[in-house]
């Protein structure tokens, strides 16, 4: 099972849509994962444990995991593409 | 028609935020066209995040009361007023009698000045709206009026439209966010102060030339942004201060009881707005689409959570060297009057120079003294707002046995809740006033945006 974590400015806003969305649309599709939130200002010093990052606000260059940028689920703009990107990276 | 409104708002009293917000959600959710089960689980889910914010409220109280009156004892510093955060300020806001129904009248008031052609900002961050329901609800809770507090807050969230729409080509070409403005009820006031403070760092020899780097910032200051080691610390430092060390064994228990309970709080509070905003993203999307269905076509900036700017390394810097700016700065400010205790928004700082830091261009040495000026002003508004914010928790249900008064940096520190504080409670002439300088900004800034489109289509044109 692939560990997502969802990054906002306060790991609690924005994170909790984005999780809410990736979550039922993983569900549907039949796709195990497991989803954290956290807030940037915890990434920092690093992180590490997870295989993707789905963010809604700029991410520290020093992280290595890959990102995937999620302001489209608060748009509401360009969200199937997202979420065709986030499927695929955890497949 | 007033009394009918001072009956629903006292049955509403009565109901307690935990009861009367799940009934209120479901009934809003079916009204947009939701299925009732969904409706009805997204209203308790509300009621759920309510009930477990309290409790870290109440957890919060008990364990910094008695530290804080050591402290008041011991070295006659007196900061007791308890700064339980944006988490509970929201909560706070929501179950308001303003609260209430602030989601609805304020997204149908958006909707009305983007018909009219007023502002062009459509703030779908349902959300936010709760900094609008904290103003009209401190605004209700002092003058008794309901019908006061919806006013101060419509003409709160036509301010904040107004800026978000002045402020939005700075953001945009700064931050690189097409069509998208912040408004925001903490960031929007700020990004307005930041103007003219630039106009006078650029005229300070030597200052004006001043720089800093981000990335070294965030190795050297980065431990000030982990939540729970920053409770953690905070927790240890406050305890040694306010128990001492007179008799070791039982006062280390106190001051590593603390510690931990602190670190519990900020790790714990944010969790519990999760909740409260799970059970909100069904209205939020049935309203978007509501919404978006009845303007077809129309060109406006979608209004976001400035959250969304934080990750920017400037402003990350930025928030690090203010959490021990702003804890020194209340120290400071104690003996001229100051009695807040920043805490839990600590974590928050982001959010009050996101806005600033386009403005002074990414600049970090303007951004943090800009900061320190609006956070050490702001600790002025949050003291004497303390006992009002008190009384709109207590109306909300959130029960403080310990008798202390609560404040917070976000938005009981926000200039704007001050001004609108201070005019509501002159009566609807003081109303009047905000509205017609609200407006008249409001005005101001869409005659000014209108020129620019029109000199940038005329800069295209074929000589």
């Amino acid at each position: 099972m692939k560990k997502i974590l969802v990054i906002c400015g306060t790991g609690v806003a924005t994170s909790t849509v984005v999780a809410v969305k990736i979550q039922e649309h993983c569900a549907s599709q039949g796709i195990q994962i497991s989803i954290a939130q956290g807030k940037v200002m915890d990434l920092v010093r690093g992180v590490e444990g997870y295989d993707l990052i789905v963010a809604t606000t700029p991410i520290p260059e020093s992280i290595k995991i890959p990102v995937i940028q999620g302001l489209s689920f608060l748009t509401g703009i360009g969200v199937e593409r997202t979420l065709e990107d986030i499927v695929e990276a955890v497949k | 028609m007033n009394a009918v409104l001072e009956q629903i708002s006292q049955i509403f009293l009565d109901l307690g935020a935990s009861i009367a917000l799940p009934i209120l959600i479901t009934v809003f959710g079916v009204a947009l066209g939701q299925k009732f089960p969904k409706a009805f689980r997204a209203g308790l889910m509300i009621g759920i995040g309510f009930i477990g914010i309290g409790l870290i409220v109440g957890l919060l109280f008990g364990q910094v009361g008695p530290a804080a009156q050591g402290l008041a004892a011991r070295f006659n510093v007196n900061l007791d007023i308890v700064d339980v955060g944006w988490p509970a300020s929201a909560a706070i806001a929501f179950g308001s009698q303003v609260g209430a129904v602030a989601i609805p009248i304020l997204l149908l008031l958006n909707v009305l000045l983007l018909a009219v052609g007023l502002t062009k900002t459509l703030n779908i961050d349902l959300w936010n709206y709760w900094h609008f329901a904290f103003i009209g609800g401190l605004v209700a809770a002092t003058t008794g009026n309901f019908l006061m507090g919806i006013a101060v807050a419509c003409i709160a969230m036509i301010l904040t439209l107004a800026l978000a729409d002045w402020a939005a080509p700075k953001i945009q070409a700064h931050y690189d966010y097409p069509d998208i403005s912040f408004p925001h009820g903490t960031s929007a006031a700020y990004a307005l102060i930041a103007s003219p403070l630039n106009w006078v760092f650029d005229r300070i020899p030597g200052f004006n030339k001043l720089k800093a780097d981000p990335d070294s910032i965030q190795k050297r200051f980065g431990i000030f942004g982990e939540s729970l080691i920053l409770g953690f610390g905070i927790g240890l430092l406050l305890g040694l201060a306010g128990f001492g060390l007179d008799e070791p064994r039982a006062d280390i228990i106190a001051i590593l009881g603390l510690g931990i309970n602190l670190a519990a709080v900020m790790v714990l509070l944010p969790r519990m707005v999760a909740i409260l905003m799970e059970g909100l993203i069904p209205i939020s999307d049935a309203a978007r689409a509501f919404v978006t269905k009845r303007l077809p076509g129309r060109k406006f900036y979608i209004g976001l959570d400035s959250a969304i700017v934080i990750g920017q390394p400037a402003v990350i810097a930025t928030s690090l060297i203010l959490v021990p700016v702003a804890l020194l700065t209340a120290i400071a400010l104690a003996p001229l009057g100051n009695r807040v205790l920043p805490l839990v928004d600590l974590a928050t700082i982001p959010f009050i120079v996101a806005l600033m830091v386009p403005i002074f261009r990414g600049n970090i040495v303007r951004s943090v003294v800009g900061g320190a000026i609006v956070i050490g002003a702001g600790l002025f508004i949050a003291t004497a707002l303390a006992p009002s914010i008190t009384k709109v928790a207590e109306n909300a249900g959130f029960q403080n046995e310990t008798g202390g008064l609560i404040s917070s940096l976000v938005d009981g520190a926000n200039p704007m809740t001050g001004l609108f504080y201070l005019f509501g409670n002159m009566g609807w002439l003081g109303i009047a006033g905000l509205a017609v300088g609200s407006l008249a900004f409001a005005v101001w800034v869409r005659i000014r945006g209108n020129a620019r489109v029109a000199a940038e289509a005329k800069a295209k044109e074929p000589a």
